[in-house]
């Protein structure tokens, strides 16, 4: 039995230099648990997660947010519902503090920080830390807990332990699961299929910009 | 005579140091001389013309405001409606600086006081355009990663780009800055030299060269921050999304 939809796309296309990257993708994605969007590079992954907060405009098609077409709804509000995480996420200049605090309605307490800190499993001494020197885990840890000081509806997040090794990536994988666990819809774009199996509960293949399969993770991904 | 070769000899080896160094500007610097050395006789052979007709004077001002507008639009490369965004600014700035002297009476609007002034003041609003503008873009253009997270956070697109609109028009503004703070130590301004050379007195020289100095903060100012209002506007899609302009 499928759970409701937190986002559908209906026969999505979408158009990046000039080509289509995603060609006519019906999907959708349930609002509860983890669900994995797998394929090699350059499938059109990305460009569906920049569509759904409307960083990018499908050529055709139409996406629904929630039941409701994401060109009605507005673009500041619908990013907050829906925190997106970047590949190599981009840290604002200043201290993990700013960082966090950047998302959270001014002035942010020590409380919300440290609270948002702990989402991310860091100690609280990487408060003071400047976020531009993090390391590649740690930055991704601070972006995800900096969406997530939004209190998004849903996280979506792009390749989120490509370029991890093996106990940065797991642990980035703790904190995602441990997110699906408070009731946050988690939809990770992925060529890592171990970590989609692994988290996912659904599961989507693209590939060349096209839907190959979509469905419950066992089914579309193996065991 | 003499001056002009030795002028030569100085653009010369600037355009040596520039091939030396393969900095890819010796056309632009060469074109840059020579429209000078063009712009400039053309202008003495008809100076006297332009002084002593209303009509001609303030033709001039309008082709000087043409001229700006060019040259500005040009450094906008990738934003929709460079050109007129350049212009609108280069306009704001100069009038900002223009209308308050001629309604105080500090120069009259005779074609011999009006059009240098306006020139000075045009001239100001277009180097301010210029460079807020492009450093602007280029900032755009090196912080995509930054203005998109911003952007995900659910922040408008004018949240997200203003501390590059704030430090791209922080560099527009300090050249003049800078020019104002050293007046009569590092240099001697053009109007002070030019009045002086005339027959001025120094310090009738020295009270038009501050009064233009200070105009020319505000002018800059204007300039800057309208440039940058302008090229955010232009770069922002709907669904606060910003364009940034590829290279080139």
């Amino acid at each position: 039995m499928r759970a409701a939809a937190r986002a559908e796309l209906a026969d999505v296309t979408v158009a990046r230099g000039g080509r289509d990257v995603l060609h006519r993708v019906t999907l959708a994605v349930p609002a509860e648990g983890v669900t994995a969007l797998v394929g090699p590079s350059g499938a059109g992954k990305s460009s569906l997660l920049r569509c759904l907060v409307r960083l990018d405009e499908p050529r055709a098609g139409r996406i629904l947010v929630d039941g409701s077409d994401v060109r009605t709804q507005d673009p500041c509000a619908l990013r907050r519902r829906l925190g997106l995480v970047a590949q190599a996420p981009a840290m604002l200049p200043g201290s993990v503090r700013e960082n966090l605090a950047y998302g959270l309605p001014a002035p942010a307490t020590e409380d919300e920080l440290v609270v948002a800190l702990g989402r991310a499993g860091l100690p609280v001494a990487f408060l003071e830390r400047d976020a531009r020197g993090l390391s590649g885990g740690e930055a991704m840890r601070v972006a995800i807990a900096r969406a997530l000081t939004r209190g998004p509806e849903a996280l979506l997040l792009d390749e989120p332990t490509a370029a991890l090794d093996d106990a940065t990536a797991a642990g980035v994988a703790d904190q995602l699961a441990a997110v699906a666990a408070e009731g946050v819809t988690v939809l990770i774009v992925s060529h890592d299929e171990a970590l989609a199996r692994r988290l996912a509960s659904w599961a989507a293949r693209l590939r060349d910009g096209r839907l190959e399969a979509s469905g419950p993770a066992s089914s579309v991904l193996g065991s | 005579m003499t001056q002009v070769l030795v002028a030569l000899g100085l653009v010369a080896g600037a355009l040596g140091l520039v091939g030396w160094l393969r900095l890819g500007i010796g056309r632009e610097l060469a074109v840059a001389a020579l429209r000078a050395a063009v712009q400039l006789a053309v202008v003495g052979a008809v100076v006297t013309a332009i002084f002593d007709s209303a009509g001609l004077g303030a033709a001039f001002v309008a082709v000087m405001a043409c001229a700006a507008t060019v040259t500005s639009g040009r450094r906008l490369r990738g934003v929709p409606g460079a050109w007129v965004r350049a212009g609108a600014a280069i306009l704001a700035g100069a009038l900002t600086g223009l209308v308050p002297l001629l309604v105080a009476g500090a120069f009259s609007t005779r074609p011999r006081e009006l059009v240098p002034v306006a020139g000075i003041l045009i001239g100001g609003a277009m180097v301010a355009a210029s460079v807020t503008g492009s450093r602007l873009v280029a900032s755009l253009r090196e912080g995509v990663a930054d203005v998109e997270a911003r952007l995900a956070l659910g922040v408008p697109a004018s949240e997200a780009v203003a501390p590059r609109l704030r430090g791209a028009i922080v560099t527009g503004v300090v050249p003049v800055m800078d020019q104002t703070k050293n007046a009569g130590l590092v240099t001697l301004p053009g109007t002070f030299v030019g009045l002086v050379l005339g027959g001025a007195s120094p310090a009738e020289a020295a009270r038009v060269q501050l009064t233009v100095l200070l105009a020319l903060l505000a002018v800059e100012l204007v300039a800057a921050l309208v440039v940058a209002r302008l090229v955010v506007a232009g770069l922002t899609l709907p669904g606060e999304r910003v364009a940034v302009p590829g290279e080139g």
